[in-house]
């Protein structure tokens, strides 16, 4: 309203745009300045061009991290697929059925290392799974789960998927209720039954949840490090079969101090995370087009 | 009329046998409820189990044994003599707390300015976070690890809290809630004379209470169970919050699981109990993120 200047917005933001300058802007800048040296963290980088880069295209680990990572999304189509499905079981009007959805929610708080604990205590050679699996007759000897290459990356999506889908299901219950009680009436007068009344009114109804969640998990699976970290026993796994990227970026950094090099893999997560979130905005603009 | 008195007779049975039909579909939902309970909450339980099981107790059979013959506390005493779990507490209700308090602040200060001022760059300062928003956190943790050395902040509890106050998402969300505000009420209080920072604390912030709420538990719980950047911050076991601490018991794994599992009970327990407390602004919060 008044033309005059006034510090007092700038005051209010200076905090925040501190922090952020420090603590986001100043080590993205710095992590490319570092992605072109050779440096262990202890002593002053050494400029060295693009060996680094070089170096990561011919580095066998780092394509399986990459696999591993991309690979890993397909948690989150799982992850949208079963917690609908669960949001639509939980919306029911039973009694005492929010006493579950908190039951449901109880990984999603416990913690990653808490969990990742309790999973490899059941998958451990001497764990329930082997247990049920030999007492029923499946097994004749303990299958060893987590040293076992082909098995080790599974099992942690499993772990995500299992702890994320109680707690993206509570924002598809909150979409579900959102949702006009006529169009589920209209269906019926349509002629449909239950299943198909999900599929032409809700699906449709929780879009926006669905590209919320899919944006936040597909990111979030870009960035496992946790689960793979207390499953693998800080190994990543025998023949780096459990190793993703950012695992990656750990170990060259802080267990063998390859500080250069882990910046460049940084760089590779930067450009991983920013091709997805274009792909994301892309689907959701797609999407509001339609609507 | 005819129509009529034929409801009553034929109604009656029909009506049990709807009832039977309902009670049948009932129980389906709920055995497929508690079946889908036993598998989101067993890993728990088992470890809850294996942590109060005596030294004759099989923790390897075929069938597995699910209770203990010789239930006792003696795992969580070995566990305590090991780790200074209650030092882990103490340092992760304070990283926790202050991270929490901080972000609360910072956030909802830098969002009101976005929401309800007018001023230069307001736009240019709103997209530069929203682009934040999609730098993955690890990507920074090599400088900001530098950072630590350099200023001497390394090892202590500030090298946890300090990067976490840089949250876009925070500021996003309090933005949105702050819209919300009316404006007649903010420039009733210009007229009145009161100065912005008073409007912001008195007539603003009382207003954005349940978003103010959301932002503080989600930051809180996501404080406390942060792992991989307080890993690297807090080499010295006293300084360790509870994930951390519990990462040391990995090296017992295969000697003492009761131990271990001991651990993990007494680090997930009382985030649970604040998750009960707190369950419905949980489920509002995580709701009404997408509303606004």
């Amino acid at each position: 309203m008044t033309a005059r200047f006034s510090a007092t917005p700038y005051l209010f933001l200076a905090p925040a745009l501190a922090l952020i300058g420090i603590f986001v802007i100043y080590p993205i800048l710095a992590v490319v300045y570092f992605s072109f040296t050779e440096w262990d963290i202890v002593r002053p980088p050494v400029w060295v061009g693009i060996q680094n880069y070089q170096q990561l295209v011919a580095d066998p680990t780092f394509w399986k991290a990459l696999t591993n990572s991309i690979v890993y999304l397909l948690v989150t189509p799982t992850i949208i697929a079963l917690s609908v499905g669960l949001a639509i079981i939980v919306n029911r009007k039973l009694r005492g059925v929010s006493i579950f959805r908190a039951l449901y929610f109880v990984p999603a708080v416990s913690g990653s290392i808490a969990i990742g604990i309790a999973w490899r205590w059941l998958f451990d050679r001497n764990g329930f799974i082997n247990s049920v699996l030999i007492s029923i007759g499946a097994l004749k000897t303990p299958i060893q789960w987590l040293s076992e290459p082909s098995l080790v990356l599974p099992i942690a999506m499993l772990l995500t998927i299992w702890a994320g889908i109680g707690y993206y299901s509570v924002i598809f219950v909150a979409g579900l209720q959102n949702i006009p009680e006529e169009l589920y009436d209209a269906a019926q007068i349509d002629g449909c039954n239950s299943l198909q009344k999900h599929w032409h009114v809700s699906l449709p109804g929780l879009r926006p949840q669905i590209v919320f969640v899919s944006v936040i998990s597909s990111l979030a699976a870009l960035k496992v490090f946790d689960e793979i970290y207390v499953l693998t026993n800080r190994t990543g796994g025998i023949l780096d079969s459990g190793v993703t990227v950012v695992f990656y970026l750990w170990k060259e950094a802080f267990v063998l101090e390859h500080a250069g090099y882990a910046a460049a893999i940084a760089m590779v997560l930067l450009v991983l995370t920013l091709a997805f979130s274009i792909v994301n905005v892309r689907f959701l603009e797609r999407g509001q087009e339609r609507v | 009329m005819e129509k009529a008195e034929a409801i009553p007779a034929r109604g009656v049975p029909r009506f049990r046998a709807l009832s039977t039909r309902r009670l049948a579909t009932a129980s389906v939902w709920y055995a497929l409820l508690i079946l889908i309970a036993l598998v989101t909450v067993f890993p728990f339980a088992w470890i809850l189990l294996t942590s109060i099981k005596g030294p004759t107790d099989l923790l390897f059979s075929t069938p597995p044994q699910l209770l203990p013959h010789d239930p006792t506390f003696e795992n969580y005493g070995h566990v305590l003599d090991a780790l200074p779990i209650p030092k882990f507490f103490v340092n992760s209700i304070a990283a926790s707390s202050a991270t929490t308090i901080f972000n609360v602040l910072v956030a909802s200060m830098a969002a009101y300015p976005l929401a309800k001022l007018r001023f230069r760059g307001r736009e240019a300062i709103f997209y530069l976070l929203l682009a934040t928003l999609i730098v993955p956190a690890q990507l920074t943790y090599i400088p900001s690890y530098l950072l630590a050395r350099t200023f001497n902040y390394y090892d202590s509890l500030p090298a946890i809290i300090l990067p976490s106050l840089a949250s876009a998402f925070n500021i996003f969300l309090m933005r949105q809630a702050f819209r919300g505000v009316p404006n007649e009420l903010i420039d009733a209080a210009r007229v009145d004379g009161a100065r912005e920072w008073r409007i912001w604390l008195q007539i603003a912030m009382p207003l954005v209470r349940p978003t103010l709420a959301t932002v503080a538990i989600f930051t809180f719980v996501t404080s406390w169970n942060d792992f991989l950047w307080p890993s690297l911050m807090l080499p010295t076991p006293d300084n360790k919050t509870l994930p951390v601490g519990l990462a040391a018991l990995l090296s017992f794994f295969s000697s003492d699981f009761r131990s271990v599992a001991a651990g993990v009970t007494m680090t997930v327990v009382p985030i649970l109990i604040f998750f009960v407390v707190l369950q419905r602004q949980f489920v509002r919060g995580l709701g009404g993120a997408l509303k606004g």
